[in-house]
């Protein structure tokens, strides 16, 4: 394998300065470590000789078994035996859900917001069961290195939002890793594949594991890395062809899954993740499983049956090339190659559609299990000081919009996604109440409109700025993403000073027992009874606005409208007016409110200026620092 | 150079003069250059401060970056160098002839559903706003190279107007992708 002996040229290191750091490829199904050594970089294999180490951790009455020895137990001991546990990292109880019900734990009943998981060994968060397997990495890398680390790139999906990368984070933290980088997965991809094949141009580096999904675009130059754009899912990946596969045995057996035992599953999931294994051989493949004494079903999975089961799947992941390359504005035929990373990438079905959609033979000539390692191991090694004339240089994006709530429920977006970064941005709000000194800043991240539909990440307050006329106060809300994508954010009323800052912690929009009964709610019932929800949200919503308009006019309309914009107001407020009474859906009832918006915005911007000339008018500037 | 930075203008960061059109290739170019030097990566191992400083400064040609590549943020930044300010609204009256376009445009995308092919229409909307963007940013220059400020202030407020909906002929699509699967 010629990508396992990448030298870097010009790395010209003396031994005694040579710091030790290693890579770590954290992923849902296995993880890797890997290193450089006398400029070669490497995955590290474990006494046995096993590069691979199963993703998986048993906990026990007297320890902790990490890896093929507690995937072997799986079947036996599923309660106390996690896999794919980074389908759970950053992610609440409110998610589990959508996780899919097939998750064979007994999860513990907790006032916290994040998933603790009952085992043998007590209860158990998703960040503790990744540190656990973070140590067994470590453990190898110091015991091949023979000498203490400097400290560890850790490699996530280009796709996690800040949730995930901080509990990944923590995670090492826990584990006593010193991260030198969150390196985004298709990055480090493209790092090993770049410096192996000295491509230059642009690269689409199509990243499928076993729970997520990537796709960066990304331009490759002089040792330089430029991700143009990335999309993708967080919650995809190969896992979920067993799943279906699952389904569709449990179905065929005239079985229900909810009638079946957490082992059972499991065994199934096995049998299935195999037929999908043997799919990529041969043109079918037998399934057997023994459900209890009385009951085995054996069965034929065809390719064609499996197509159809995964192939929707497979049509999601490049709805999101489309998207990355949309983003990028790069056109197909601009993309030299596509580079196919992940162990999902084996199954022949996804590199056929790939392919396809591509107009090009994607390139599989690379171990798509280890490569991200390697890359994660090569940025290290230059991150602990030991290439210093290295031309090495990795830039990355923003992979979701983040933004603030503003009324009505609505998500303004701060920094818009695939920017570069690090990044910082300020942007400036206003109080909607007179007299308000106080102001809830929510944090979300995610591309839609509607906070509900995006990612509460947290939530601060600032407090204590002095009373205004509603609109008049200004509040300067900065937002710095820095190069790990982590988010910190501070917040200051421009006229007092007053200033808060936060340190972005997962907030899963759980804390406040409201919002938590609205989820609960909105998981409850269907997707009907969310629109008719959104249709009275948007409701409400012009009642507001449309009382804030009339009031405005009231006021001093004639003084700040021409005949022109008078008209144009009036004309977007009477649509409005009816579209609050008619319309039969929340998207309608908005675009009349953004018309409203578009014809109105010069006046309050005008009247906003107004009003804090008449604040400031008759006091001292002082007068607005105090208190 | 890296720190003189601070105290330069967007196209000073990247030697380059200012311009309406300015060639991508090289602020690509020069884009990567300069994060040679100052990315936080190249401070791994140094002291806080050299690393607090590496990612304001990386923070800061980001968005000079950023700013440059995208016509309406570049145009605005334009004038803001000639001391014009757009988010402070203090003359704006708007031609009320580009308004109404600019409501009967979002009265068809708030239709598009209805039509026989929502993502077809989404993509015309789309081609459309983008020639009407490329006519401003000729607009744009026209009044800017001969210093006509008010006129360049109230292209570029239209072009703001353009790349709202832009924004929201790309975020509908998505969802209507989203909601074909």
């Amino acid at each position: 394998m010629a990508l396992l002996q990448i030298s870097e040229p010009g790395q010209s290191t003396k031994p005694h300065e040579h710091r030790f750091a290693i890579g770590i490829d954290l992923g849902t199904t296995n993880s890797l470590v890997a290193t450089v050594r006398s400029g070669q970089a490497d995955t590290l294999p474990d006494i046995n000789g096993q590069h691979l180490l199963p993703s998986v951790v048993q906990y026990t009455g007297d320890g902790v078994l990490v890896g093929q020895q507690a995937k072997d137990n799986q079947v036996l001991d599923s309660q106390n035996t996690i896999s794919s546990i980074k389908r759970l990292m950053g992610r609440g109880i409110s998610d589990l859900k959508m996780l899919g019900d097939n998750l064979p734990y007994v999860f513990a009943e907790t006032d916290s917001s994040v998933p603790r998981i009952q085992t043998a060994a007590g209860d158990k968060t998703a960040v503790e069961i990744s540190a656990d397997i973070l140590k067994v990495l470590k453990q190898r890398g110091e015991q091949t290195l023979g000498d203490k680390l400097e400290g560890a790139v850790i490699t996530v999906p280009a796709y996690f939002d800040d949730a995930q990368r901080q509990a990944t984070k923590d995670a090492a933290k826990l584990a006593g890793i010193n991260v030198l980088r969150l390196l985004n997965e298709p990055t480090a991809a493209a790092v090993a594949y770049g410096l192996d094949s000295g491509a230059e141009g642009v690269v689409a580096v199509y990243d499928l594991g076993g729970g997520t999904f990537d796709i960066s675009i990304m331009q490759l130059k002089q040792g330089v890395f430029e991700v143009l754009s990335t999309g993708g899912d967080s919650a995809l990946g190969g896992d979920d062809f067993d799943h279906a596969i699952a389904e569709w045995v449990i179905a065929q057996a005239g079985l229900n899954a909810n009638d079946l035992s957490a082992g059972t599953l499991r065994l199934v999931l096995q049998e299935a993740c195999a037929a999908k294994e043997n799919l990529s051989e041969q043109d079918q493949s037998e399934i057997s499983i023994k459900f209890d004494e009385s009951k085995t079903w054996f069965g034929t999975l065809t390719r064609d049956i499996f197509h159809q089961l995964i192939d929707p799947m497979i049509k999601k992941t490049l709805m999101s090339c489309r998207r990355a390359l949309r983003d990028a504005e790069i056109e197909k035929d601009q993309v030299l190659d596509v580079v196919m990373v992940g162990g999902s990438t084996r199954t022949l079905r996804v590199r056929e559609l790939v392919g396809e959609f591509f107009n090009t033979q994607p390139r599989v000539d690379i171990d798509p299990d280890r490569v991200v390692a390697i890359g994660a191991a090569i940025q290290a090694n230059a991150l602990a000081g030991n290439d210093p004339d290295g031309n090495l240089l990795l830039m990355d994006v923003l992979p979701l919009s983040l933004g603030i709530e503003t009324m009505g429920g609505l998500a303004e977006k701060i920094i818009q996604r695939n920017t570069p970064i690090p990044v910082s941005k300020a942007q400036d709000f206003t109080t909607y109440k007179d007299g308000q000194t106080a102001m809830a800043v929510h944090i979300v991240q995610g591309e839609r409109e509607l906070i509900d539909d995006c990612r509460s990440l947290a939530r601060f307050e600032l407090r204590g700025f002095p009373p205004h006329v509603a609109g008049s106060a200004r509040i300067r809300v900065t937002f710095q993403v820095d190069a790990d994508g982590l988010l910190s954010v501070s917040a200051k009323e421009e006229n007092s000073g007053v200033e808060a800052s936060v340190e972005v912690k997962p907030s899963y929009g759980l804390q406040d027992a409201e919002i938590e009964a609205m989820l609960k709610a909105s998981m409850e019932f269907a997707g009907e009874d969310k629109d008719v929800r959104s249709l009275r949200e948007q409701q409400v919503e012009a009642d507001r606005v449309l009382e804030a308009i009339d009031s405005a006019m009231a006021d001093d309309a004639d003084e700040m409208l021409s005949e022109d914009e008078k008209v144009a107001i009036l004309s977007a407020r009477a649509n409005l007016a009816a579209a609050r009474h008619q319309a039969k859906d929340a998207q309608e009832l908005k675009s009349a409110m953004a018309n409203l918006e578009t014809a109105s915005a010069g006046y309050v911007a005008r009247r906003m200026n107004a009003s804090v000339q008449k604040t400031m008018a008759g006091h001292k500037v002082e007068e607005f620092n105090n208190d | 150079m890296p720190d003189s930075i601070f105290s330069q203008n967007y196209f000073e960061i990247f030697s380059m003069d200012i311009s309406t059109n300015p060639d991508l290739s090289v602020l690509n170019e020069s884009n990567r250059e300069l994060q040679r030097l100052v990315h936080p990566d190249k401070f791994a191992s140094s002291g806080d401060a050299e690393k607090r400083q590496a990612m304001q400064k990386t923070s800061l040609i980001n968005q000079a970056f950023n700013t440059l590549k995208d016509p309406a943020l570049r145009l605005q930044y334009m004038l803001s160098l000639k001391g014009i300010d757009m988010n402070a609204e203090t003359d704006t009256t708007m031609d009320a002839a580009f308004l109404m376009d600019q409501m009967e445009l979002r009265e068809k995308i708030s239709e598009v559903r209805t039509h026989s092919d929502p993502l077809d229409e989404l993509d015309a909307i789309a081609k459309n706003l983008k020639k009407t963007s490329a006519n401003l940013i000729v607009e744009f220059d026209k009044y800017f190279q001969t210093d006509v400020l008010d006129k360049s202030r109230e292209v570029v407020r239209k072009l703001q107007f353009i790349n709202k909906a832009q924004r929201e002929v790309a975020e509908l699509t998505e969802q209507l992708e989203d909601e074909l699967l």
